[in-house]
């Protein structure tokens, strides 16, 4: 049965976890193979156990998991995944098997320059001496094209961009020259910008270096332009094994169908006529802040959010758009200029004037489940901001956020459920409902879709829209994502640096910009989604 | 080994507990238990070894032993009950208040307050305060429950530091929560469980350190039992009968146990350092 085109072969994998005496199966006897030099994706939303997967192969799992099957690495004797020690994982973990994370500054030591780093590890690994180390290190980031590849390693990770840290675990794991390389959602914390030059780099070392690549992920998008081979996941079951064009182009599941509609979003362009720009609710006037004295993070911020508007802010990571609605929510002080709301200037108010404004302006954050205090009902935490601002009397709250809730799609008995007993769009949808109860005027929703999936994404921003018609309040929406902010508002402001390069409309007005930062956003953007419809559109030719 | 550790809470835990109610039980049922008052002399039956009419002998001043540890029991975990409650609120209040009001004036100046409490000796400064306002178990306590609360403080303040910039507390922020609500709902639900652990600890240090001011005679004053006290009167019989000391010793090294083991039991069971990150 052997047979040597097959890198990493893993049959019959099962894990299960027991929690209360009861079993939650996670992936129920998944068989796959990846073929030498092959990048295989599996894809798969969130909770559909495609981390597991990973950290079965490695042996990352938690003593608690009861996982039984087998997987072979190069064709050597299979290893049976429940009776492997801990000196069988040693041997693979790093020389067999490398693995980047999602969140790549956190897997490298901040306190410590990449330089020492990277020469740490080759020498660990006896791949080099002390002296020829840094020889080694710039070959290679030279031969993956780095740019300066001396500044990167002379630096610290929190002084590199999420992205560019990203690219040096992958070339870190990569001079461990690894029979296989692992990439759990390498891109997913990640703007497009950034995001490109990741794939670009796995591509590279694929086709360069012959590399082995089990790449996971839950964008269709991302999956279709990188992979040889997809493995859809739900719910802990393989669906579907296929190449990515016949898998877009004829998906035979029902499942892969749904996903691919879930990248279709409401888009608010269609047949709704864009708002009168008349009244502004929110105007903002050259508005600085930085955190220290030669770095601002703003830079002379000039925006107005008008009523029943849906706005955009887009940018990459680290511009500043989330500065930009901590300062006007009062998160975060501004040092220089105005934030006016209904003519007032609400920059630096306190104590019972800056509650007064959170009657008009909320905010919804990215981590929903965080917002929320895993101590209180859904119920409890709807109640909340009428309980501070005392806006309705005591004895009609319950029945308003009974209203509000039910609005929001949480119905029943779910309304008594905790934060820890609910899903990540419920969370999201508490959230919003929280926000909304206030009726306020102006939503600021900080990257509120951008840690969900695709077919959750869909949903929330139905629901918003919905909300949005129903109550006319303005939106501003925060996102590092163009597809989402096309289809989603009526103008967006282009943030470079802590600053507004650009305020264009949205929907196909986008496309036209012509400014070159805007341009460089759209191209990134342009290049996954032509190579993904591309691959979908093979069946209609 | 994850089962193991798991049976080893609950262990430590419910034989602590069963420990503590035993000692509170016999402390609190004093009467029933022994038929002597504490403070009856019997100057014929003077510093008489163990027997059937009393188990644990008679002092010096020919009472029984038994009875005295019993009644003093009551004034050590009374007294020590007392100023933990008043020590953790306080505490409590104060690592809260210098949380949230992270490097302004109020934190300042309770932090040096802190650093000065810290640095002085705490036996000194109760004879200090004993020299001063005379020798009375109130005045022991106010000064050992003035100095309590510092690791609560402490412990609070870097919980409420940590926690203050979590999404949910800016959430309640933006919600437009008073800083009292967000301190009592936010935060204080936060800090309960490790200061308590915590709590259970200090406990133990409590009795042993009410003890020791009472055994150098700056606490509770003759003829009230206390088991400080109890061991410095029997210091001076300790060759020849060395049935004195019995009493007092095994209860308190009995209570410091039990409430070592409760708070090493909690420890384990809600792990601090996972209620933090949480």
């Amino acid at each position: 049965m052997k047979n040597r085109d097959v890198m990493l072969s893993v049959s019959g994998l099962r894990v299960s976890y027991f929690q209360n005496r009861k079993k939650s199966n996670i992936l129920n006897g998944i068989s796959f193979d990846l073929k030498r030099g092959e990048l295989l994706t599996v894809l798969g939303e969130s909770g559909s156990g495609k981390s597991t997967i990973a950290k079965a192969i490695t042996g990352l799992l938690p003593p608690s998991a009861r996982l039984s099957g087998e997987m072979s690495i190069d064709d050597e004797t299979a290893l049976s995944l429940s009776d492997a020690t801990a000196s069988d994982w040693r041997s693979i973990r790093g020389k067999k098997v490398a693995m980047i994370f999602q969140d790549a500054r956190q897997s490298l030591n901040p306190a410590v320059k990449i330089k020492r780093q990277f020469a740490e590890m080759l020498v660990y690994h006896r791949l080099g001496s002390r002296e020829g180390v840094t020889k080694i290190i710039l070959e290679t980031l030279k031969a993956l094209h780095f740019n300066d590849p001396e500044r990167v390693l002379d630096s610290y990770p929190f002084q590199l961009s999420g992205g560019m840290c990203q690219r040096v675990c992958i070339a870190m794991s990569i001079c461990l020259q690894p029979l296989l390389l692992i990439a759990d959602e390498p891109t997913s914390a990640l703007d497009t910008v950034s995001q490109r030059e990741v794939l670009a780099l796995l591509e590279e070392i694929k086709r360069g270096f012959g590399q082995s690549i089990l790449f996971i992920t839950h964008d269709i998008a991302v999956a279709s332009a990188v992979s040889d081979r997809v493995v859809v996941l739900n719910k802990g079951s393989i669906t579907e094994a296929e190449t990515p064009e016949r898998l877009f182009s004829n998906p035979k599941h029902s499942y892969t169908k749904s996903l691919i509609d879930a990248r279709n979003f409401p888009c608010i362009h269609q047949d709704r006529p864009a708002p009168a720009l008349a009244a502004p609710v929110l105007q903002i006037r050259d508005l600085g802040k930085c955190f220290s004295p030669d770095t601002p993070v703003l830079k002379n911020v000039n925006i107005s959010l008008y009523q029943r508007e849906i706005l955009g802010i887009l940018g990459q990571s680290g511009c500043g758009k989330s500065t930009l609605s901590r300062c006007i929510v009062g998160l975060e002080k501004a040092q220089r200029g105005e934030i006016l709301y209904d003519g007032m200037n609400v920059l630096g108010l306190r104590g019972r004037r800056r509650r007064e404004l959170c009657k008009h302006i909320q905010l919804i954050f990215q981590d929903a489940r965080a917002s929320l205090n895993p101590g209180y009902t859904a119920m409890q935490i709807v109640l909340e901001p009428l309980r501070y601002l005392k806006i309705v009397p005591a004895r009609q709250r319950q029945e308003l956020a009974r209203s509000y809730l039910g609005e929001v799609g949480i119905d029943g008995d779910t309304q008594n459920r905790r934060p820890p007993q609910l899903s990540t769009g419920q969370c999201q949808r508490v959230a919003i409902a929280r926000a909304l109860i206030v009726k306020p005027d102006a939503l600021i929703c900080d990257e509120a879709v951008s840690a969900l999936d695709m077919s959750l994404q869909g949903q929330i921003l139905e629901l918003l829209l919905r909300l949005h018609e129903r109550f006319g309040f303005g939106i501003l929406m925060i996102s590092h994502d163009i597809r989402v902010l096309r289809s989603f508002c009526h103008r967006i402001a282009v943030m470079q640096a802590g600053e507004f390069c650009e305020i264009c409309g949205g929907g196909s007005e986008l496309k036209e910009s012509t400014h070159p930062y805007t341009q460089l956003l759209l191209s990134c953007e342009k290049e996954l989604e032509e190579s993904y419809y591309s691959k979908i559109n093979l069946m209609a030719d | 080994m994850r089962q193991r550790r798991a049976e080893h809470w609950k262990i430590s835990l419910i034989s602590g507990f069963a420990l503590l109610c035993g000692i509170v039980f016999c402390v609190a049922g004093a009467s029933l238990l022994s038929g002597y008052s504490p403070s009856e002399q019997d100057a014929a039956a003077r510093l008489v070894p163990p027997s059937r009419e009393h188990p644990m002998g008679t002092d010096a001043f020919g009472r029984d032993v038994l009875s005295r540890t019993l009644y003093g029991g009551r004034t050590t975990l009374i007294s020590t009950t007392v100023v933990l409650t008043v020590a953790l609120l306080t505490g409590i209040t104060v690592g809260l208040l210098t949380g949230i009001n992270h490097d302004t004036v109020i934190d300042v100046v309770f932090m040096r307050l802190i650093d000065v409490l810290m640095s002085f000796p705490f036996i000194i400064l109760a004879m200090v305060v004993i020299a001063l306002f005379g020798a009375s178990l109130l005045h022991l306590l106010a000064v050992v429950a003035a100095v309590w609360w510092v690791p609560f403080a402490r412990l609070t303040r870097s919980i409420v530091l940590q926690k203050k910039s979590d999404t949910a507390v800016e959430a309640a922020r933006v919600l437009g929560a008073k800083t009292s609500a967000i301190a009592i709902r936010e935060l204080l639900p936060k800090v309960v469980a490790p200061v308590l652990i915590q709590a259970t600890f200090e406990l133990g240090n409590l009795v042993l350190s009410i003890s020791a001011l009472s055994f150098l005679g700056l606490g509770a004053q003759p003829p009230t039992p206390e088991w400080g006290s109890m061991l410095a009167d029997g210091r001076a019989h300790f060759f020849e009968s060395p049935h004195v000391l019995m009493g007092p010793a095994i209860f308190m090294i009995a209570t410091v146990l039990a409430l070592n083991m409760i708070g090493e039991g909690l420890r384990d069971w809600l792990d601090p350092f996972e209620i933090i990150r949480m």
